[in-house]
């Protein structure tokens, strides 16, 4: 693996064989940047639940598209993309209207029902742990996006937690390293598909 | 041709048919990204299975499986068509309106303004109860705060979001909320058609005086259908709320009905300004007479004769 890395598209890659489903990821998100309850920035999803040998599971989040649809839709245009790649949103912006959520294909926006009469808040969804448009590390930051721990030099706190390191982030060549690695030392070359998350 | 010919009876109809046939037809066949056969389908499997996920047939692989339960199926069939529209109504809807105001502009200076000659303004007579007037205007401010609320969320980028425009859009949930009851209400007062068929004292009192012309039978089609369509796509757009884990089963529904909240609004809207031009600006004297309630005699033998006749209808029936 190069040393020279310039994180220029930073990715998350879940290894569906490696992931057992613990949600270890999930609860130190929700711990990690308090998140509110009903609000999820990561799952875990099973498929073929109880099939043995073709049960898989894998975690989820909001996967940083480069072309973010989110993006696009939104029209307060509260979105931004960093040049590492992490997409971002403004809360003082957001006015909460849902259309990034339709037009998410991963279901990554989450909306706290803590409007009036259960309407909806501000959009809340997976920062990679980059906090937000507010000073770095500020109270204000951490209150509305959570920990900022990209800018301490730390991996997102759902990588750093993951016991069978399924899950992995980082620049995406970078990545891309590690599963053939991880696949070619196990001496049966790339054995599963790659879906690109 | 003559006057009673089906033409000429029916040509309001037609024209509407003809106008929203060619509209739709551009839209859908050359601006549309819409996988139609999909929401056929789709909409074909809720109404017979009553399934919203979307998944039409059972996945052939673990990587679909993966898919539909991960994201929901088929998100190129509705998803993509949401983003080009969003930026649409931003950029070009504006023009849809000016082009409606224009007609209307060439429209007025063509017929100009009908006024009825009043020579004995005391002699009035009431056409709108305190109850239908109550109802006609909660139904105006109601659908104007919906309006203005709506547009704050389509054309945001104006406003650049922040705290009232997040108000204003929880604003324009709880409205519609409020304005089912008023809407219903409305479509019962305005329902004249059921005088041909039912003839009572209830009727009488609850339904508005007249009768439908053609291109006003329209107009109550359109608020009665298109407001149905708003709010039960509204309600549901709202109430269907999927956390992280529900996401994949429902979001395929919201993004079908967030089309039919979208088409609703266009067409109501269009026809709601057509009937407020027709109304308040194309004959003077009728916004007097939805305040007080009352229009002079003669407004009324002059402008709206099957209104006084209803009313002359009602009295002797009581006398």
């Amino acid at each position: 693996m190069s040393n020279n890395v310039d994180f220029s598209r930073m990715k998350f890659y879940c290894d569906e064989n490696l992931c057992i489903d613990c949600n270890g990821c999930v609860v130190a998100c929700k711990e990690a940047h308090e998140v509110p309850v009903g609000v999820n920035r990561r799952k875990v999803i099973t498929v073929n639940e109880g099939i043995v040998g073709k049960e898989i599971s894998l975690s989820m989040a909001c996967m940083h598209c480069a072309d973010a649809p989110c993006q696009q839709v939104c029209p307060t245009d509260c979105f931004y993309i960093r040049t590492d790649g992490i997409v971002l949103h403004d809360k003082d912006k957001c006015i909460g209207c849902g259309y990034c959520l339709f037009a998410c294909p991963f279901g990554a926006p989450q909306f706290p029902k803590n409007g009036a009469f259960g309407t909806k808040g501000k959009m809340d969804k997976c920062t990679m742990c980059a906090g937000g448009p507010e000073e770095t590390n500020s109270h204000e930051e951490f209150h509305k996006y959570g920990q900022n721990r990209i800018s301490e030099g730390k991996v997102p706190m759902c990588e750093s937690m993951c016991s069978t390191k399924a899950l992995l982030v980082g620049d995406a060549n970078e990545v891309a390293l590690i599963k053939t690695y991880r696949a070619a030392s196990q001496g049966k070359g790339i054995t599963t598909e790659s879906y690109g998350w | 041709m003559e006057n009673s010919s089906f033409f000429e009876r029916n040509k309001a109809y037609i024209f509407t048919l003809l106008g929203l046939g060619l509209v739709g037809f551009v839209f859908v066949k050359f601006m549309m990204i819409m996988d139609w056969e999909y929401l056929f389908k789709y909409t074909m499997h809720v109404i017979t299975g009553g399934n919203l996920d979307g998944v039409l047939t059972p996945p052939d692989s673990t990587y679909k499986a993966m898919v539909d339960k991960a994201f929901g199926p088929n998100y190129e069939a509705i998803a993509p068509e949401i983003i080009r529209a969003s930026n649409e109504r931003q950029l070009f809807i504006w023009w849809v309106f000016v082009a409606e105001i224009a007609i209307f502009c060439v429209m007025y200076t063509i017929s100009g303004r009908k006024t009825a000659v009043i020579t004995n303004p005391n002699d009035q007579v009431e056409v709108f109860s305190l109850f239908h007037r109550a109802i006609i205007w909660l139904n105006v401010f109601i659908v104007i705060t919906l309006v203005i609320t709506g547009f704050n969320i389509t054309w945001s980028l104006r406003s650049e979001g922040g705290y009232i425009p997040f108000i204003l859009r929880g604003t324009h949930e709880i409205t519609g909320l409020i304005w089912f009851p008023i809407w219903l209400l409305m479509s019962i007062i305005a329902f004249k058609d059921i005088k041909l068929i039912l003839k009572n004292s209830l009727i009488n009192k609850l339904v508005l005086p007249g009768k439908y012309k053609p291109m006003k039978r329209i107009i109550f089609l359109v608020f009665v259908m298109m407001g149905a369509g708003l709010l039960t796509s509204g309600f549901l757009i709202w109430y269907l709320h999927p956390d992280a884990y529900a996401n994949a089963q429902i979001i395929q529904f919201k993004r079908a009905l967030l089309y039919v909240h979208f088409g609703s609004s266009v067409l109501i809207m269009f026809f709601l300004m057509d009937f407020v031009y027709s109304v308040l600006v194309a004959v003077k004297g009728n916004l007097k007479g939805l305040i007080t309630g009352k229009y002079p005699r003669e407004h009324l033998e002059q402008l709206a004769p099957d209104v006084l006749a209803d009313i002359e209808n009602k009295k002797g029936k009581m006398a």
